[in-house]
């Protein structure tokens, strides 16, 4: 039981890097949906630089560099070129996977066993560790988690009670307010954009030298979507995000121990595509929402 | 005499080829009132632009108090103590009060309560009645703008300029807003506003500013000139508004055309749009709805072309209940509707002026010949209208897009008349247009009245309303205040109506 809680609290710290990295950007209107992408490229970069340098904290400065340059390239597109945001994210996702695949190629060649580094270890934290349950969960975690602690409540901190925070959501609200108040629109999108492909970058490095320490280029699986639906359930609220992220991190823990456990009554499929059927419920039936009004929509000054 | 508090020099701006505003100048003193007058495209609002930075002249200088100032941002405007209100609010509706006048303005960690106290202590001092914390959504246009005053005011703005401030306000509230800026101005403050209405200025200005085709041609003192020197110099030529023509006499007793009976329409959280609305229409009369905008006169119109079904209550058409005919059907029962938004419900402004002019009965054999488009018939009948109708168009295969507001305005009237056989909605029929094109719509109108057509007309210009109307219906909070012939009432009675205070005298 506390080795699910554990898993959970785990598998859903990348789906936070990335699902508050959208809550942020979506403030400013930009809907992400490069996202998928940047968490590959992220993951790509990640194991790479790992690899290579033998150092998992430069794989995680490369990973970060990775989701920042994917997230620049939409972020042009899109902020000053002033192109359809989902043609494209959705261009962009499928670019990942390709310059991925490529390089894995010519870097690496092809290998007889899978190449594979020794993935984030948990740094048990002395005295609240020893905790009974709290400690396990919680404070047996790996950095990348133990960086989340902070991140969550400074995510919401500046969101609603700072003069950044209140400058980001008047931009996805009505930019032309932000423009008349003497702001930069386009350059406050393209900032938010970039700092979400750095957190889309760690989340990416997270599912390769996280925990499995290897690279697919399926190994994102569709989990930068996740994120980006969390951020939509989460009603774009870092704490909503929150919840968000712990129900779906629950949902891969407990269909990953049904996998390795044998499963019983119910057949593994079910388990790995419950993240995924908990999407779709979960957007149905979710009743109201608190949309930024100029999602999506790119700033085009009157002129 | 001290220099001016600021000064424009030889303004010239371009917008790609177009001159929007052809070697302006002016200058306004501390503490006075200016008038900027003119038409629609006059280039009023494209030099108030350019002083509050959102614009670049091409070229020409800014002073203030005679040193010259580089003007590149809204920042720079705002540093300079310039403050400009926008025709359409710029402000962000799900945010709160004290959100919106504080952004961008406040720098790191946001002491809320300390700001809510400030702001509602500015907004007591200039007698605005606003809660800092309430949303901008929950708000009226009236106060919206209010917000707008305020955030001018927190940030001690000396010079504010406003962009038509009393196009969305009942007359008291104009009043209202007028007294604020004598106040304001009265220590030493100036303010700048644009407008088109000639009775505002005589009203509030200590000088006034003439513009047309984006050169100024006057400046006068308000003491020293009247409203028909004004307007002859705005317009650049005599224009006769169409004399009134009375109905004929016997249209009081004429069949009644379309009878709406107690319409109601509900949204899903009780919040009622229309209320119990009842109202007739005869033949060959000219029934007009006064109100602020947003006040459910979109509505009422939506109810009658189908387009919304009403919760309660019936809707006849010479009789025949038409509550739940289809859209469709309703224009093939002969009922035409200008909208208030063309760009939006009127037409498509990608397509040529001939598929405009089929768009609404596209489904007719009217247009067809041998199953296919007959593009003949179509760009021939486009070509006739355009010149009937005096439309500035190259021809019927031109962009829609590519014509100014007035003129595809007369496309969709043409094409309205047309369908309407028996009534025809007028919802803001001259929002936005110049005079000589409002003057054409009033025509068409009246024509088209003579004919015995029924005529529903929308808006919220009062001058409009009681040059037109027969009789006249106050619509507020989507209820009607009353029914009156156009002579038992009078401006101040009218505003008190539309800002919600009734009497209980009905015809």
């Amino acid at each position: 039981m506390i080795n699910i809680l554990s898993r959970a609290l785990m598998m859903s710290t990348p789906l936070l890097y990335g699902s508050i990295a959208e809550v942020y950007a979506e403030r400013t209107g930009m809907m992400v949906t490069a996202i998928e992408g940047i968490f590959l490229m992220g993951a790509w970069g990640g194991f790479v630089g790992a690899y290579l340098s033998g150092s998992l904290f430069l794989g995680i400065i490369v990973a970060i560099l990775a989701g920042i340059i994917t997230a620049v390239s939409y972020a042009w597109i899109t902020v000053y070129l002033k192109q359809h945001q989902v043609v494209t994210g959705v261009a962009i996702n499928i670019l990942a996977v390709g310059i991925c695949s490529f390089f894995m190629r010519v870097i690496f060649g092809v290998p007889i066993i899978p190449l594979t580094v020794e993935p984030l270890a948990t740094i048990p934290i002395p005295i609240l560790s020893q905790i009974p349950v709290i400690g396990p969960v919680f404070f047996n975690q790996n950095i990348l988690t133990y960086l989340m602690y902070l991140i969550i409540p400074t995510a919401y901190f500046i969101l609603y009670k700072t003069s950044i925070g209140l400058i980001i959501r008047s931009t996805g609200e009505n930019p032309v307010a932000v423009d008349v108040a003497g702001l930069t629109v386009e350059r406050i999108r393209f900032i938010v954009v970039l700092i979400a492909g750095a957190m889309g970058g760690i989340a990416g490095a997270f599912y390769s030298i996280g925990y499995i320490g290897m690279f697919t280029t399926n190994i994102i699986g569709g989990r930068g979507w996740i994120a980006f639906a969390i951020c939509f359930l989460g009603n774009w609220n870092p704490l909503g995000a929150l919840i968000g992220a712990l129900v779906f991190g629950l949902a891969e823990a407990i269909g990953i121990y049904m996998q390795s456990s044998g499963g019983g009554f119910f057949p593994n499929e079910l388990f790995i595509a419950l993240p995924y059927i908990l999407t779709i419920v979960l957007t149905i039936t979710r009743k109201s929402f608190n949309v930024p009004a100029q999602l999506g929509v790119p700033y085009k000054k009157e002129n | 005499m001290n220099k001016p508090f600021f000064e424009l020099k030889n303004i010239t701006k371009y917008f790609s080829k177009v001159i929007a505003n052809n070697n302006v100048s002016f200058s306004i003193n501390k503490g006075e009132v200016l008038a900027l007058l003119g038409e629609n495209g006059a280039g009023k609002s494209t030099i108030m632009k350019i002083l509050y930075g959102l614009y670049e002249a091409d070229s020409g200088d800014i002073f203030m108090e005679g040193v010259k100032q580089k003007i590149n941002s809204p920042k720079d405007a705002m540093s300079l103590g310039i403050t400009m209100i926008q025709q359409h609010f710029s402000l962000v509706p799900a945010h709160t009060v004290t959100e919106n006048i504080i952004l961008g303005n406040v720098k790191g960690r946001i002491d809320w309560k300390a700001y809510e106290n400030e702001i509602g202590e500015l907004a007591n001092k200039y007698g605005f009645e606003i809660d800092p914390k309430a949303l901008v959504k929950d708000l009226p246009v009236g106060l919206q703008q209010k917000v707008e005053i305020l955030k001018a005011l927190h940030l001690k703005t000396k010079l504010l300029i406003m962009d038509e401030p009393t196009a969305v306000l009942t007359p008291q509230e104009a009043e209202n807003l007028m007294e604020f800026v004598r106040e304001f101005t009265s220590s030493g403050n100036s303010v700048i506003f644009i407008t088109h209405k000639l009775k505002e200025v005589m009203e509030v200005a200590d000088r006034i500013i003439v513009m047309r085709s984006g050169e100024i041609h006057g400046d006068l003192k308000c003491a020293d000139t009247d409203e028909i020197e004004l307007s002859r110099l705005m317009i650049g030529r005599d224009i006769n508004p169409p004399a009134r023509i009375e109905a004929d006499s016997e249209a009081d007793s004429s069949e009644i055309r379309l009878q709406i009976d107690g319409i109601s329409v509900v949204e899903n959280d009780n919040i009622s749009r229309l209320n119990n609305v009842s109202f007739n229409i005869r033949r060959g009369e000219i029934f007009g709805i006064a109100g602020v905008s947003g006040n459910g006169q979109q509505d009422i119109c939506e109810v009658i072309i189908g387009a919304l079904t009403p919760s309660s209550g019936k809707i006849l058409l010479d009789g025949e209940d038409i509550t739940n005919s289809s859209i469709r059907e309703i224009i093939e029962k002969g009922i035409g509707y200008v909208p208030a938004d063309r760009h939006r419900d009127g037409m498509i402004m990608d397509m040529t002026l001939a598929e405009n002019m089929m768009l609404k009965d596209s489904f007719g054999e009217k247009w067809l010949k041998n199953k296919f488009i007959d593009n003949n018939k179509l760009k021939n009948y486009t070509n006739s209208i355009i010149k009937e109708y005096e439309v500035k168009a190259p021809g019927a295969e031109a962009n829609a897009k590519g014509l100014s507001g007035g003129n595809q305005q007369k496309v969709i009237v043409a094409r309205e008349v047309n369908n309407g056989s028996k009534l025809i909605i007028f919802n803001q029929p001259t929002r936005g247009l110049d005079l000589g094109a409002i003057n054409h719509v009033h025509k068409t109108i009246f024509k088209e009245r003579a004919k015995g057509k029924s005529i529903l007309l929308i808006s919220t210009e009062l001058s409009e309303i009681f040059g037109l109307s027969d009789r006249i219906a106050v619509i507020y909070k989507g209820m009607i205040q009353g029914i009156y012939n156009r002579s038992e009432l009078t401006t101040e009675k009218i505003g008190l109506l539309m800002a919600g205070y009734t009497d209980d005298k009905e015809v």
